[in-house]
């Protein structure tokens, strides 16, 4: 017979059950009415504006933009706070969960994504149609679903990695410094000669590919629709192949198996890996911390076999659920507007988003500084790049993917099976039935 | 008699207060266990019997953050058996158990012994093997890491030494890097049991010792019939605690393989598993809490199992 007690314990319980069923609900949708918005009015309103890691090296930069735009709407202000780059999506995790977003957010499109998704973000391409046609085409792409119609994000600075390679493994392996791969093909090549030669005491390749490596080897990674995942096709398995085939003859480092993407630019900087990828601002670095890589530093173009580089992205993006919308809006248009991207990217070695911004001679002529090749050379590709990560693309995915490439290259599995099992968890993971 | 009066307790002093007894302290019975009892009460339903539940609950829907989810029945069940990982990740929790288990049983035992010793300077040598115990994992994983590495001391000393003639693949090869995840977490664990052996080791009578030195027993047949029977209980305590946890590893291997679980993520633990698919933004959170309840009944069992046993033995 059921006690006082047992009943006691019992409803507790049950009332603990449905109470933990509240996770299943989901994050509240946004509270700014759709439609237009316009800042032509006086700004009032307090907001509040978060980056990502950027306080400690350009604090001068931001507090001056702000003291610009609060001294341009004296009736706004804005609270700047920077978290750091650990644990940066969980803070936006919590935030969101909280339903206390920042009005105005530094993401990018990886980061983005699942907040619009869960209707967080104000849709641009609503509320303020007419300043879209004020950014790349390319970096817009980045913050769109093309399926809802929507934008979710302002493009802000871009960048895109330039190749660096060591000029003197290239001539100890007994290759040409002066004819650095501009292919895939040719790296892998040029990987095998190099294995041949010295026999793993310094590799060519430092890492695995990555989905974007696969889109620049031609390789299609979404079908028409955008929605399917086919990275499976003869051309990709082609591309595993070769990475195995490097891999046996030591041109692979054997370590980038488990490797991060910062470990395999470890093992660049320390000269058992010739040749990676960068950007701008990996330079400073170089010379500060590797200098004899410095001394032989070889620059040349991304290696893409489409015509078009890759292109990274990071993005301003506005709470749907801000209480002084006009004020969020017209602060992350001024954020992003081409004379502050200007201002930027001169001390940061970034590239603006807006339309025309990269025929500034800035980035198309070369005034002999550290940085300036490296500058020119990355402003060059951005003219047609791309960015060949989709922004459906999760963590997830990217272990999934390295996971079953590393199995392929050390002849664990075949190339086709590999890719079959990264694209089959692709679409279970995004949702797409098979 | 004039000692009978000084002795003599002048009645006029006695006060009526003290002569009442005290009054009693009003409990209220029913419900004072439960005030004094509220705020730990509390904390474990908010941080241990909620998040469980939640975890249940979470575990039969396809829940993500920030969207919700709805109840999907045992899909993620069906889901985690069919999937690879899981199962190696299984296996290789059931390696760490069966691998760096006896040892952490056994070796802070004959620590232990040596140890306890009172020889001059032996409080220096206590700190130092306890050092890698107040170390951080992370800290420690990163210098096991730059010792392992195909580039690190090991592989250089052994190159140099003309022992090698490639690196050993101690971190890129899926058993070698469970093997060197082991090794840290021995080397780490040691002096931590050590030191429970320690204050077990003090309890033996010493008398037992000396009643087996008269029988003509020896070190090796004292340890075996004297030291050892009385560490029973405690050997199978740290036995349970050691498997449990190595059961749950996550820190080592995370470390050792830059947070990849090793080539092919094939040294990855359950727990691995459990942060790879069930945080960030994208995180599967369903299947993720399926995972960690798989995890909860398999160390339950461990424990129902460990438990019986020295229960039927010390019985």
């Amino acid at each position: 017979m059921l006690t006082r007690r047992d009943l006691m314990t019992g409803g507790s319980l049950t009332g603990l059950l449905l109470l933990s069923g509240c996770g299943l609900q989901p994050t509240g949708g946004p509270t700014v009415a759709s439609g237009p918005i316009g800042t032509d009015i006086e700004l009032e309103g307090a907001i509040r504006f978060q980056t990502w890691n950027l306080r400690s090296a350009y604090l001068e930069y931001f507090e001056g933009l702000i003291d610009e735009f609060v001294a341009a709407h004296p009736g706004a202000s804005v609270d700047w706070v920077d978290q750091p780059a650990d644990g940066y999506a969980d803070n936006l995790q919590v935030d969101a969960s909280n339903l206390d977003l920042p009005d105005v957010m530094n993401l990018a499109p990886d980061l983005a994504w699942p907040l619009a998704q869960a209707g967080l973000l104000l849709d641009i391409a609503d509320a303020r149609p007419e300043v879209l046609d004020g950014y790349a085409d390319g970096a817009i792409e980045d913050y769109s679903d093309p399926q809802a119609g929507t934008t979710f994000a302002y493009p802000w600075y871009l960048n895109t990695g330039p190749i660096f390679y060591n000029r003197a493994l290239f001539e100890e392996a007994g290759l040409d410094p002066d004819d650095p791969p501009t292919t895939w093909d040719e790296l892998f090549d040029l990987a095998d000669a190099m294995g041949d030669a010295v026999d793993g005491r310094f590799y060519m390749i430092g890492q695995l590919p990555a989905i974007a490596d696969f889109g620049m080897y031609g390789v299609q990674v979404l079908d028409d629709d955008q929605e399917r995942f086919i990275f499976n096709d003869e051309r990709a398995v082609r591309m595993v192949e070769r990475y195995r085939q490097a891999y046996e003859r030591k041109g692979l480092l054997p370590d980038s198996t488990v490797l991060t993407y910062t470990g395999g630019g470890e093992r660049f900087q320390s000269g058992q890996v010739a040749l990676s990828t960068g950007s701008a601002y990996d330079v400073a670095n170089f010379k500060e911390n590797a200098p004899d890589l410095y001394a032989n530093l070889g620059i040349t173009e991304t290696l893409t076999d489409t015509g078009h580089a890759n292109m990274f992205s990071q993005g301003i993006a506005v709470s749907s659920r801000t209480e002084h919308p006009e004020v969020a809006i017209a602060f992350a248009e001024f954020l992003t507007s081409q004379e502050k991207q200007m201002e930027f990217a001169h001390i940061v070695d970034v590239f603006p988003s807006t339309e025309g911004a990269l025929e500034d001679p800035y980035f198309t002529e070369d005034d002999g500084s550290d940085t300036s090749e490296v500058r020119v050379v990355a402003a060059g590709q951005l003219d047609s790049a791309r960015n060949y990560t989709p922004v459906v693309w999760t963590e997830e995915m990217r272990v999934e993917l390295q996971r079953q490439v590393g199995d392929a290259v050390v002849g664990r599995i075949t190339a086709q099976e590999a890719l079959d099992a990264s694209v089959a968890q692709a679409n279970r993971l995004a949702g797409v039935s098979e | 008699m004039s000692t009978a009066t000084t002795l003599e307790r002048p009645q006029a002093v006695e006060t009526p207060q003290r002569r009442r007894k005290p009054a009693p302290v009003r409990t209220h019975a029913p419900l004072t266990p439960w005030l004094l009892m509220a705020p730990a009460l509390l904390a474990a339903i908010v941080f241990v019997l909620f998040p469980f539940l939640n975890t249940i609950v979470l575990s039969f829907t396809d829940a993500r953050p920030l969207l919700g989810g709805s109840f999907n029945g045992l899909q993620n069940y069906r889901d985690l058996l069919a999937d690879p990982m899981f199962w190696i990740a299984l296996r290789n929790c059931l390696i760490y158990v069966v691998g760096a288990v006896p040892p952490l049983v056994i070796l802070p035992l004959l620590l232990a012994m040596l140890v306890r010793k009172a020889v001059p300077g032996i409080g220096a040598i206590r700190t130092a093997i306890y050092t890698p115990v107040i170390a951080s994992v992370v800290v420690t994983g990163l210098i096991w890491t730059w010792l392992l590495d195909s580039r690190g001391l090991v592989n250089s000393m052994a190159g140099w030494l003309g022992i090698i003639s490639s690196p050993i693949p101690f971190l890129t090869d899926e058993y070698l890097l469970l093997i060197s995840s082991m090794i840290v977490t021995v080397w780490q664990g040691i002096a931590y049991y050590m030191v429970v052996y320690l204050a077990v080791l003090a309890n033996v009578p010493q008398s037992l010792h000396e009643a087996a030195m008269m029988d003509g027993a020896g070190p090796v047949r004292r340890f075996l019939t004297v030291t050892l029977p009385a560490m029973r209980s405690t050997m199978l305590l740290i036995g349970i605690i050691a498997s449990l946890a190595a059961f749950r590893i996550f820190s080592e291997i995370f470390v050792l393989s830059g947070g990849t679980g090793g080539p092919g993520g094939r040294s990855s633990s359950l727990v691995m598993l459990i942060r790879e698919s069930g945080t960030g933004l994208s995180g599967r959170l369903g299947y993720s809490s399926a995972v960690s309840i798989v995890l909860f009944l398999l160390t339950l069992i461990l424990m129902i199992v460990n438990l019986r046993m020295t229960y039927r033995k010390e019985s």
